[in-house]
């Protein structure tokens, strides 16, 4: 949305400050500056200032609406320029609502003996501040009021129209040519359409027919401002793939109240510079009106949800700015009824907003830490073992790559192993992504590709995340890590050697190596083996069928998401806050390859009080002819250093 | 004429000495002079025939000659096992290879997620993971976002079974679990993969990262709010770090603040990096709608929380001056390990 200096000026007389601050107020209170430009309008200096509007404020999608933001925040009045009368004839207006549910509001009313013509200047600068077309002075009028009051309205040649006018559910039209020049198939789904009784005149709340479309020969007009069901704008807008200026403001929640404003503009705007006569009643339907209902607001609510304190009076001061009313209520609260078009505010909470925002967020301290209470931790097991794995990997030497869980059709299909079904998007990004990876081994694969074209022969990456698939009907999605190791040499060996320790590390001692009965086809069948660990298959190990490179790839990956479910000795850490200092000692220790690290990791759990115990990890493995070296790390809290290698020698001496 | 004989001998012996190529031929010196027929040694021997007044005299003379002699031989023997030492040590000693030793490396996102997570650990913040092949009411529904509401336009999803599967717009899902399936009090963090269907280019990609935090506590408000992503910044990006907290909508949120940084390129004159606006959006925040808390069935007199969304990939390429987003997914990080030590 951009709005003209000049016009918030007009609106808010009484307004001292300058465009860089109106800016910068409206960035704080909700409406973001994305730029300020200087611009000259009327033969004057001005400003134009773009800002980002909230989408659940369409009332602010409108000059006036920006202007009354203004003036609150600064505590002056808007003043809306008084409009003239308009006189009615008796004559009723041919028009049916037959979508009676779709249709919220809709003003109607017909003006003979127009003349149309070119714009004047003035408009048609100010249009093009908004890259809006200028096409004549009718439509050019319609758009300035749009951008005004934020209601789009709709003009139709009146001598190009058969009959009624009816709004309806399209049970048999086929088509639709716009006013834009393109022709829309329509599948008659519910599209909401503006019809005579012979022809389709527009596409309701969306784009108007070219069959009475305005020209500068058009005498005689019917026009209509209407207020419709969002989400019914909003579907065909989407089903039929058409977004325009129109529906951008009638899918949102707009007030079916602000018509009337926005309607007696544009018939005083088209009198004034068109001429003309009106030549009907004001047609209204108007069904369900709506009714302002006041919300219970306690006036310490603004304290309690900022941390700071809002006195009651600016409380009540900023909300009657706001053009809300305010009742008292009792002591402690007031009855508070917001104005028709502020569509966004029904609860407490939104009342609340109102309060701080303009009382300014700036306001409120920064730089004091929270004192949040202490709570338990819950971090779950699979989040604890990925992040160890990850930080073990990279000791290992291993890179750690993030590629793209999305992936082409061939590229699954060859690295499936899995007896999942493989899931597909169904409105993919493009025709390279259709589908959700089922094996770390794709993403892997093209990062090797891509560090190949660096002439690196040696290359050890790994990612962990996650894969998809479908099994008895049922989405299925699992962390994993994969690995991937090449070499000039065959060095399987050295890559099982690696994967191995990593188990080992994450507490698996019965780790083995069995073959495969069914193998990727990426995979070089004689290669390949299922890795199982204490009885469980966990993953799969293979060489990649040969490369044109005659390099040597392997690849592993593993089920972090069973693993977690396999080993119950990983902990929570408890919650230690930021004052709790920590005292961190290692030491080595070295067991038969046969002996569990996790029993003896165990004891010395036990024999540490846990109100002292941190953590303790295994942060190295050295692996001899017939023993492991372990390095264990145990992290104290709530000990002095010399109380905690006290303790720390005590349990390791023992 | 006995002492004549072996200082003759001794000076024989020296000039032997010197002739001496090698620790073998030594043997043959000692045979000469000092085996059991040797020169030196039978000159000793004839002691024994003396009288008992000249073995008195010239006994310790010769003794004398016998030991220059010996010390000689050994003098002369040490310097060739001194030489065959060096010689041995030589033929085993082994070199050093000085090529830089491989180190493997975090990727720059899960390392500023381990760096993120360290500080919320600090204050007693768990974390948390939810899927990334969500259904529709933990994405939207749950979070105050109805079907057909136009904040849905936020996001551009990819579906996988239209209307009810689809990828994970946002890490909000994460929230929306969490209310379903813990009791509060809790504070976690979770950093997640999300994707939307968008176009690829420089600053955008259709698979990006968020970090979601979420506090329900029985008491918490926007100061807490404030401190908390204040902390956070300072920490990431030191105390010279400029944060400004303005109004913005989430429908998840009542208040909704938006939380932007000032620009570290260009200090708020506006540049490219900020898109001339002088100040970088880093994500969104606020306190949790009551809406929110109805769905998830928790009474929000007795409980009051805050959320916050933060891009964690703009944090990572602010944090690692990375300009291209793609880079991040499947680019070519990894093989700049020694040129490029500080993007790892």
């Amino acid at each position: 949305m951009k709005v003209l200096f000049s016009q918030i000026k007009e609106l808010v007389p009484e307004l001292k400050a300058d465009p860089k601050e109106i800016a910068e107020v409206l960035t704080y209170i909700g409406f973001m500056r994305d730029s300020i430009s200087e611009v000259n309008y009327k033969g004057a200096k001005d400003h134009l200032i773009s800002l980002e509007i909230r989408q659940n404020r369409p009332d602010c999608l409108a000059v006036i609406g920006i202007a009354r933001e203004i003036a609150a925040y600064y505590k002056l009045k808007t003043i809306i320029p008084d409009l003239n009368k308009i006189n009615y004839t008796e004559r009723k207006i041919n028009v049916d609502i037959e979508a009676k549910n779709e249709v919220r509001r809709v003003l109607a009313v017909e003006i003979i003996n127009i003349k149309n013509q070119e714009s004047p200047a003035w408009l048609k600068e100010f249009l093009s501040f908004y890259e809006i077309n200028q096409v004549n002075l009718l439509v050019d009028l319609s758009n300035y009021v749009m951008i005004l009051t934020g209601y789009p309205s709709h003009l139709l040649d009146g001598d190009l129209i058969t009959g009624k006018i009816i709004w309806s559910i399209n049970s048999q039209y086929n088509k639709i040519s716009t006013l834009l020049g393109t022709e829309i198939e329509l599948n008659q789904e519910g599209e909401l359409l503006i019809q005579d009784e012979s022809n389709v005149l527009a596409l309701a709340g969306i784009v108007g027919a070219k069959k009475a479309e305005i020209s500068r020969k058009t005498k005689n007009i019917f026009l209509e401002l209407a207020v419709y069901d969002r989400a019914v704008v909003r579907r065909n807008s989407r089903s039929l793939n058409i977004v325009t200026d129109a529906s951008n403001y009638l899918e949102k929640d707009l007030d079916p109240q602000g018509v009337d404003y926005a309607m007696s503009l544009l018939i005083n705007l088209i009198l004034e510079y068109c001429g003309g006569n009106i030549n009907s009643s004001l047609f209204d339907f108007y069904l369900n009106k709506k009714i302002l209902k006041p919300i219970s607001m306690r006036l310490e609510a603004p304290s309690i949800f900022t941390g700071i304190e809002i006195p009651s009076n600016e409380v009540r001061d900023i909300l009657k700015n706001l053009n809300f009313q305010v009742e008292e209520k009792n002591k402690e609260m007031i009855l508070v009824t917001p104005p028709s078009y502020r569509t966004d505010i029904s609860v407490e909470e939104d009342l609340v907003e109102e309060v701080a925002r303009i009382y300014d967020y700036r306001k409120i301290p920064t730089n004091i830490l929270p004192k949040l209470e202490v709570v338990a931790n819950i971090t779950p097991k699979n989040i604890i073992l990925a992040d160890e794995l990850r930080e073990f990997t990279t000791s290992l030497s291993f890179d750690e790559v993030l590629s793209l869980p999305l992936t082409g059709i061939n590229k699954n299909k060859n690295a499936k192993y899995l007896d999942w079904n493989i899931v597909s998007t169904q409105n993919s990004v493009n025709e390279n992504f259709p589908e959700l990876r089922i094996s770390m081994s794709i993403g892997l694969f093209s990062q090797y590709k891509e560090y190949i074209k660096k002439n690196l022969s040696l290359i050890e990456i790994f990612e962990i995340g996650k894969i998809f698939g479908e099994k008895e009907g049922k989405y299925v999605e699992q962390e994993m890590i994969g690995l991937l190791y090449s070499s000039l040499e065959d060095k399987i060996n050295i890559f099982k050697a690696r994967i191995e320790k990593i188990l080992r590390y994450s507490g698996f001692n019965q780790i083995e190596f069995i073959k495969s009965d069914k193998a990727p086809r990426d995979a070089n069948p004689n290669s390949c083996w299922w890795i199982h660990a204490n009885g469980h298959n966990l993953g799969i190990l293979y060489k990649y069928r040969p490369q044109e490179e005659k390099i040597n790839v392997y690849f592993s990956e593993f089920n972090i998401t069973q693993m977690t479910l396999l080993l119950p000795e990983i902990e929570n850490n408890p919650v230690v806050e930021i004052n709790n200092k920590l005292v961190s000692l290692d030491r080595n220790i070295e067991l038969k390859k046969e002996d569990s690290i996790h029993d003896y990791l165990r004891v010395i759990k036990d024999k540490i009080k846990s109100e002292y115990t941190w953590s303790v990890n295994v942060i190295d493995v050295y692996e001899m002819v017939d023993i492991i070296r372990y390095t264990i790390r145990v992290v104290y809290m709530n000990l002095s250093d010399q109380e905690a290698k006290k303790i720390h020698s005590i349990v390791f001496d023992a | 004429m006995l002492e004549i004989n072996i200082k003759k001998q001794l000076d024989e012996l020296s000039v032997d000495l010197s002739n001496v190529g090698n620790l073998n031929d030594m043997s043959l010196i000692w045979r000469k002079y000092f085996g059991a027929k040797g020169l030196i040694k039978l000159s000793l021997k004839e002691i024994q025939g003396l009288s008992p007044e000249e073995k008195i005299k010239k006994a310790p003379i010769i003794q004398n000659i016998y030991q220059e002699a010996l010390s000689l031989f050994k003098e002369k023997e040490d310097f060739f096992n001194e030489e065959k030492l060096i010689n041995e040590l030589k033929s085993q000693s082994e070199g050093l290879d000085f090529n830089l030793l491989k180190i493997g490396h975090l990727h720059p996102i899960s390392k500023t997620i381990k760096e993120m997570n360290g500080h919320f650990t600090n204050m007693g913040f768990s974390i948390m993971d939810g899927p990334e092949l969500e259904t529709d009411e933990f994405c939207f529904q749950r979070l105050n976002v109805p079907l057909d509401h136009p904040a849905r336009d936020m996001q551009d999803t990819l579906y996988v079974k239209e209307p009810n599967f689809l990828l994970r717009t946002q890490t909000s899902s994460i929230e929306a679990r969490v209310l379903a399936s813990y009791q509060p009090p809790f504070k976690v963090v979770s950093p997640g993969r999300v994707y939307r269907n968008e176009a690829v280019n420089k600053s955008n990609h259709f698979i990006f990262h968020h970090y979601q935090g979420l506090v329900v506590l029985n008491k918490v408000n926007l100061q807490d709010l404030f401190g908390t992503l204040n902390y956070l910044f300072k920490m990431m990006y030191g105390d010279d770090v400029v944060m400004r907290f303005r109004s913005k909508y989430y429908p998840e949120v009542e208040p909704g603040i938006g939380a932007d940084m000032l620009c570290f390129k260009c200090l708020g004159e506006g540049c490219a990096v900020c898109k001339g606006v002088g100040w970088i959006e880093m994500g969104g925040a606020g306190i949790i709608h009551p809406n929110v808390m109805q769905e998830a069935g928790l009474d929000k007199n007795k409980w009051m929380g805050f959320a916050f969304g933060l891009g964690l990939d703009r944090w990572v390429m602010a944090k690692y001056k990375i300009s291209d987003i793609r880079t991040l997914l499947g680019g070519n990080l990894g093989y700049k390990y020694y040129q490029n030590e500080s993007i790892i």
